[in-house]
């Protein structure tokens, strides 16, 4: 199946799931769900986090078998029990983890993956079709790259090609643009539209509103499990309305937060950072930061970043330069001692460096406070006195589907983040890093993060905003500064900071 | 038509499922034991007359597998304590050897006051197996050296070491066979009174049952779970993360180093170049079918080491080979690993019968 497929149906139904249900372990994911795509046509499927939306389409690739339900391709019920059986009727997905090995070259990768599906016999000849079918979609890749040497969003161009290599005429993106920055996430829309072009049904996994209307066709929602609106043509939706059918009440304006600084809490002064391969990360970077202020640093992804979030916290040695955390030189001072003086932080990945998964969410909200507040006699633990913090931590927060026993791991997203800002944010806290804090949330989800971090600079914190999201740095900050290469390249009050001003500045000096 | 066959994780597993399951792997690793044993030409009647009997409802058999089972809950312990922090103690076997010499030497030289000479001698032999690891430990904090090949090849030097002695400084002066002389009698561990059961087992025991409350109870058991857990969330999280791999992996030594010393003062008396076999991998097998409780451990080491007696007693009475006992031995643990697989999924049939 090498041979450009160009479906002749055009506008026909491509794939479609009629009641569709799914139940793990006792638990309805999938209810009753529908969901059509149609040839040429860009479709988005939206729903919050754990609306079940990569769940169906797990269904119809065949990752998943359904409970009950019903897979037509091209109008004929098909049983598809697997993903390579998925791949033989023409349907791929890009799933929002990738499947690649990272030491393996890209040819490397797709002969392994798409070798004997496609008939690739060797790696020549894989790195040829990666370089014919690259060409002709316009996604270019050296095949001899290794992967772990590949930017994020080349990587995604990586598992495009293997689905296209593998013959997929119904391609499905799972969260496409969650890891991209938003030049990257443009350039990969304006993509999916030429495929659409070309007679192929995409279908694009999203919760971001602005994805839909501005680039898709027709847009299908699913809330809990269930289709609550389906395959809707997108032009004459506006955004609220989406909201609504998303989340099912109108969506609160975020408020702005009018700024108030108060005296230094936090100052950097000329940091460099090394990162992991030896290059510099940091690059004599200073900034100050105040009571009851947020700055935003916007930037494209790896531009520092992640170096400046590890180093403020105490994860990351810097090379060069001070940071003074309430007027005390911190730049030598362990992790511990940091969290002493009230600084916290919410890391852009919460179950690599955040929570514990496997322990439970009474441990996860205990173990910052171990050594004081829930130690007895001779380092005893208080498990009592966690499990009441825990109960009421998770009635304050709200926190859906936990229990204090409950592993952290089983909780979704947004609850899994709720868990961790309920024991970031605390009475302690001076200055709050919170890097991405709301990647991969949906709007509720969001809209909770946002409040709490707003409530607690509203009280006297100070909050170091770092994120590739600009809509969240607009929205939320009281200062913006651009990130890149390692530096701060400008720096606005909120209120004269515009999309159009910051993106001129991290194009320009990227 | 196997991929119509689901497999799901169950995310809370009740004790009564864990225990039966438990309890299913046992009975068909001895089920298909006692195959091969009847295909080896051993009666059925003998199989349960001498074997089970003799083994499992007998003082003697009794007493021989708790004798066995002191060193084994140690070296069990020994390897729970260092996979607490995910740190593979593959040495336990080198750190057992230093701790038998240490025991061997404070034994034969017998320094000291008299009553101290006991205490002396098993806080000596544990200080030999920590130090047995510090150099795998440092080079793991330090430059992060693999540990698993570290301790493992350690393990070949200890053993030299151990050569080195028994064919040197304490050949058995009468015969030239490479045995150390008998040690002092006051630094051996006191026999119970019931077969040549000694009072390590009530060390090790007690033992376990400190560690249960150390990892159980207490901030540091706590700190050694986060570490081993998901150590990047625990240093982001301000936690000792050094301190609390270092306890756990110095900690793991001195037990393999105790289990040395337990062996010496407690049933051989003397040094011999076997005394250490096996004990990596009984500790490690040990440790993992206990999911590395330090009560599950006492529990494991006394089912493992009542095979090992079924094992002496086949090899003994039916001149059994070697291999036909590793073989049961292995059987039985695939089988009790098996049943912990059947305890953490679910099978999910329904497919297949829709296929059908």
């Amino acid at each position: 199946m090498i041979a450009v497929a160009v479906p002749d149906r055009e506008g026909g139904v491509a794939l479609a799931l009629h009641r569709v249900s799914k139940s793990f372990d006792g638990r309805k994911v999938l209810d009753d769900a529908r969901f059509a795509v149609r040839w040429g046509e860009v479709h988005a499927l939206l729903g919050e986090n754990g609306a079940g939306k990569s769940t169906i389409m797990n269904v119809a690739t065949g990752v998943y078998i359904a409970d009950t339900g019903v897979t037509e391709i091209d109008g004929v019920a098909t049983r598809i029990a697997s993903p390579i059986e998925a791949s033989r009727h023409g349907i791929g997905m890009v799933h929002q983890h990738f499947r690649l090995v990272n030491r393996f070259t890209v040819a490397e990768n797709i002969l392994l993956a798409a070798g004997p599906e496609a008939g690739i016999r060797n790696l020549d000849q894989a790195a040829r079709l990666v370089a014919a079918k690259g060409s002709e979609v316009g996604l270019g890749i050296d095949p001899a790259a290794r992967v772990c040497d590949l930017s994020v969003a080349e990587r995604q161009r990586v598992e495009i090609l293997k689905v296209l290599i593998l013959g997929a005429r119904i391609v499905i993106l799972d969260e496409p643009t969650a890891v991209l920055s938003d030049q990257e996430a443009t350039s990969l829309l304006r993509f999916t539209r030429g495929l659409a072009d070309t007679g192929h049904a995409v279908v694009l996994i999203t919760h971001k509103l602005r994805e839909v209307v501005g680039h898709s066709d027709r847009v299908t929602v699913m809330r809990g499990g269930r289709t609550v609106l389906a395959d809707c043509p997108t032009t004459g939706l506006d955004e609220a309305e989406l909201a609504r059918q998303m989340i099912g009440e109108r969506v609160a304006p975020l408020r702005h937060l009018e700024a108030h600084p108060g005296a230094p809490r936090l100052v950097v002064r000329d940091l460099t950072v090394a990162r992991a391969d030896g290059g510099k990360g940091v690059d004599g970077l200073s900034l100050e930061l105040r009571g009851g202020e947020i700055l935003g640093i916007a930037g494209v992804g790896g531009n520092g970043q992640q170096q400046l979030a590890d180093c403020l916290i105490g994860l990351a040695t810097a090379s060069r330069g001070e940071i003074q955390l309430m007027g005390r030189p911190v730049v030598a001072a362990s992790v511990a001692a940091r969290r002493g003086g009230g600084l916290r932080m919410i890391p852009s990945d919460r179950f690599a460096s955040g929570l514990i998964g496997d322990m439970s969410v009474a441990e996860n909200l205990a173990m910052t406070h171990l050594a004081g507040r829930y130690s007895r006699w001779k380092g005893f633990l208080a498990r009592g006195r966690m499990r009441r913090d825990a109960r009421a931590a998770i009635t304050t927060f709200n926190i859906a589907g936990a229990t204090p026993e409950r592993r952290a791991r089983l909780l979704s997203g947004g609850n899994a983040q709720k868990l961790l800002l309920s024991r970031e944010v605390d009475s302690e806290l001076t200055v709050l890093v919170a890097h991405s804090p709301t990647r991969g949330l949906d709007v509720k989800a969001c809209q909770f993060v946002h409040g709490a971090i707003q409530d607690s600079v509203a009280a006297g914190a100070a909050c170091l905003l770092i994120s590739d999201d600009l809509e969240e740095i607009l929205s939320l900050s009281t200062r913006i500064a651009v990130m890149s290469r390692g530096r701060l390249v400008g720096e606005f009050p909120a209120r004269e900071a515009t999309a159009e001003k910051l993106g001129l500045l991290m194009m320009n000096h990227a | 038509m196997l991929d119509r066959i689901v497999l799901s994780r169950r995310q809370n597993i009740p004790w009564h499922l864990r225990s039966a399951t438990f309890i299913a792997g046992l009975a068909l690793g001895l089920g298909i034991s006692c195959l091969i044993l009847l295909a080896a030409g051993v009666s059925f009647d003998d199989i349960v007359d001498d074997l089970i009997t003799q083994v499992f409802f007998t003082a003697d058999g009794l007493a021989q597998t708790a004798t066995q089972a002191a060193p084994l809950i140690l070296v069990g312990l020994s390897s729970a304590a260092s996979a607490k922090v995910r740190f593979w103690n593959i040495g336990l076997e080198g750190q057992v050897w230093w701790g038998a010499i240490a025991a061997t030497w404070i034994g034969l030289d017998a320094p000291g006051w008299l009553p101290w000479r006991l205490p002396l001698l098993l806080l000596i032999s544990a200080a030999a197996g920590a130090i047995w690891i510090l150099l795998p430990l440092w080079l793991k904090l330090r430059y992060r050296v693999s540990e698993v090949v570290l301790t493992l090849l350690l393990t070949n030097v200890a053993f030299l070491s151990v050569q080195y002695l028994l064919f040197g400084r304490w050949k058995d002066p009468a015969t030239g066979f490479p045995v150390s002389p008998m040690i002092d009698p006051a630094a051996r561990l006191a026999q119970l009174g019931w077969g040549s059961v000694h009072a390590g087992l009530i060390l090790a025991a007690v033992i376990a049952v400190m560690l249960w409350v150390l990892f159980d109870r207490t901030r540091f058991g706590f700190y050694a779970a986060a570490v081993g857990l998901n150590t990047d969330a625990a240093l982001a999280s301000g936690l000792p993360v050094v301190s609390a791999v270092t306890c756990c992996v110095l900690m793991s030594g001195a037990l393999s180093g105790l289990a040395g010393g337990v062996i010496v003062a407690g049933t051989e008396y003397h040094l011999t170049t076997f005394i250490a076999d096996n004990y990596t991998f009984s500790g490690i097998t040990i440790a993992f079918l206990a999911r590395f409780s330090p009560l599950g451990v006492v529990a494991a080491a006394l089912a493992v080491s009542g095979m090992y007696t079924a094992g002496g007693t086949l090899k003994v009475f039916y001149s059994l080979s070697e291999a036909t006992v590793v073989l049961i031995e292995g059987v039985i643990l695939m089988s009790l690993l098996l049943a912990r697989f059947f305890s953490l999924y679910r099978i999910d049939l329904t497919h297949w019968r829709a296929v059908r």
